[in-house]
């Protein structure tokens, strides 16, 4: 560190402002290492997001960075430009489990926990399996069957959502002590009767809690979840319009975003490449061999519209 | 996954440094409300710090000609804020050869950095990254007026406690 002098205040380094959990100060007096940032998958999105992991207390941060236009830092006696503000908290990894889960299950049977955490994408994801709390609450969203002391789990969507219900009461707990305001009716819901703007608060509350928690599930289970928790779409005789209600509910949602990876990955979606990784699924990998390929470019992408002035390879 | 070797894992990490955490001084942060296209040293104490005067409503000073109005902000409770740089490496260090004495490749550095994306932890991957200061607030600045409690700041900072309520174990039925 004393090596680092020079760079103190931002001579050419880059710095970045963090705020982490108290606690992770004393736990570092204890050990010289186990603290790091890993690529992991983004349960959400499925693409690529920086954590932190504790090896030693067995805890997983995610990382969501605060980003607004037209900031600057000024830290001690240097400049900083961009104005972000990353925040280390606490993170479920049972969301990041299910993401495994859930593709483990398309092949419908039971599997040991070993069989299902495997991305080669993110090879990291074998850090989770070393949290040891999480088999005991692993019960929350898996069916499971013990064989030869072995342990083998299949996803469970029942339970699952019965397990997301309950997070989301507990946001909406959580939402009301704090000052989020979670709604842009507030004004507006003041026309109709008293007894309307109560329940319109609640179902307000719900929405957003239900937002959040959808920034770490998969779409359609998302969706699933708004039907189970019964949310009716934004009702239409408001005066204002549906989309300004959905920018309001997803206000936190916005200027918090996971720290997300360079996204040189990514491909159009409507190429021949981005059709392999939609509709991934019905691939398998392992069916992707020479002679899929080529019947897929001769019969099957051809039918796909093209963007103006594109053509198919011949 | 028999393919990756650990040191391939292990080029996916960022090690951060346990001890720095006890170790960093205290830093002193403003978050000013334009974009300055640079990253580097400042005087900051010479012509920011000495004009900052508390005026009937919150703190005032100005900067480039502009009037900013300012106000404490709090790191939330449970939470200490840190500022942390990763640690030189192979490629810093030709760079540094160049450095020695000449001040033009310095200002060459500093538009280097203009063309890195902000979030660029990422390129950090396979290194060590240290805290060098702490803090426990910031100075929040707007433009003419003070940020005011809607600013999005706030509700950034609201974050952790809302994390903690979506992210604690469910209880049991």
């Amino acid at each position: 560190m004393a090596t680092r002098v020079d760079c103190g205040d931002g001579a050419r380094a880059r710095q970045h402002v963090f705020l982490v959990p108290e606690y992770l100060k004393d736990a570092s007096k204890k050990t010289k290492s186990g603290l790091m940032f890993v690529k992991l998958v983004n349960p959400c999105s499925g693409e690529g997001a920086i954590y932190l992991f504790n090896m030693c207390l067995h805890q997983l941060f995610e990382i969501k960075v605060f980003k607004e236009k037209h900031h600057s830092w000024f830290i001690n006696q240097s400049v900083q430009s961009g104005g972000l503000l990353h925040f280390a908290t606490p993170m479920d990894p049972l969301f990041l489990l299910l993401h495994y889960l859930i593709l483990a299950n398309k092949q419908g049977k039971f599997q040991p926990l070993d069989q299902v955490v495997v991305d080669d994408a993110f090879p990291n994801c074998v850090l989770l399996l070393k949290l040891p709390e999480l088999e005991k609450v692993l019960h929350h969203v898996t069916e499971e069957k013990e064989i030869g002391n072995k342990k083998y789990y299949k996803y469970s969507k029942e339970k699952t959502l019965k397990w997301l219900e309950k997070k989301v009461k507990q946001t909406v707990a959580a939402l009301k002590t704090s000052n989020v305001t979670v709604s842009a009716r507030v004004q507006s819901s003041a026309f109709f009767s008293g007894n309307q703007v109560l329940n319109d608060k609640e179902e307000d509350y719900i929405r957003y809690a239900h937002g959040l928690i959808s920034d770490y599930i998969p779409k359609e289970l998302s969706d699933d979840l708004s039907k189970y928790l019964k949310l009716p779409e934004p009702s239409a005789p408001l005066p204002n319009p549906p989309s300004k209600n959905r920018e309001a509910h997803s206000s936190l949602n916005k200027i918090m975003s996971p720290l997300q990876m360079d996204n040189t990955t990514s491909v159009p979606a409507n190429s021949p490449l981005g059709c392999i990784l939609n509709n991934w699924d019905a691939f398998k990998a392992d069916s992707l061999n020479k002679s899929r390929l080529t019947f897929l470019c001769n019969m099957a992408w051809p039918q796909y519209k093209l963007e103006s002035r594109e053509i198919w390879p011949e | 996954m028999e393919c990756r070797g650990e040191a391939v894992v292990e080029k996916e990490r960022i090690h951060l440094r346990p001890v720095t955490l006890c170790d960093a001084a205290p830093a002193t942060l403003h978050l000013l409300p334009c974009e300055v296209l640079v990253n580097g040293p400042a005087p900051v104490g010479r012509f920011f710090t000495p004009a900052v005067r508390q005026g009937p409503d919150g703190l005032q000073v100005s900067f480039r000609g502009r009037s900013l109005r300012g106000e404490e902000a709090a790191v939330p409770p449970g939470f200490t804020g840190y500022v942390m740089v990763t640690e030189d490496r192979g490629e810093r260090l030709k760079g540094k050869q160049d450095f020695s004495g000449s001040s033009d490749s310095d200002g060459e550095g500093d538009e280097q950095e203009l063309v890195e994306a902000p979030e660029s932890l990422e390129r950090e991957f396979d290194r060590f990254i240290g805290a060098t200061g702490s803090f426990s607030s910031f100075t929040l600045w707007g433009l003419e007026t003070a940020p005011g409690p809607d600013a999005k700041v706030h509700g950034a900072l609201a974050w952790p406690s809302l994390a903690e309520a979506i992210h604690a174990q469910v209880p049991e039925d």
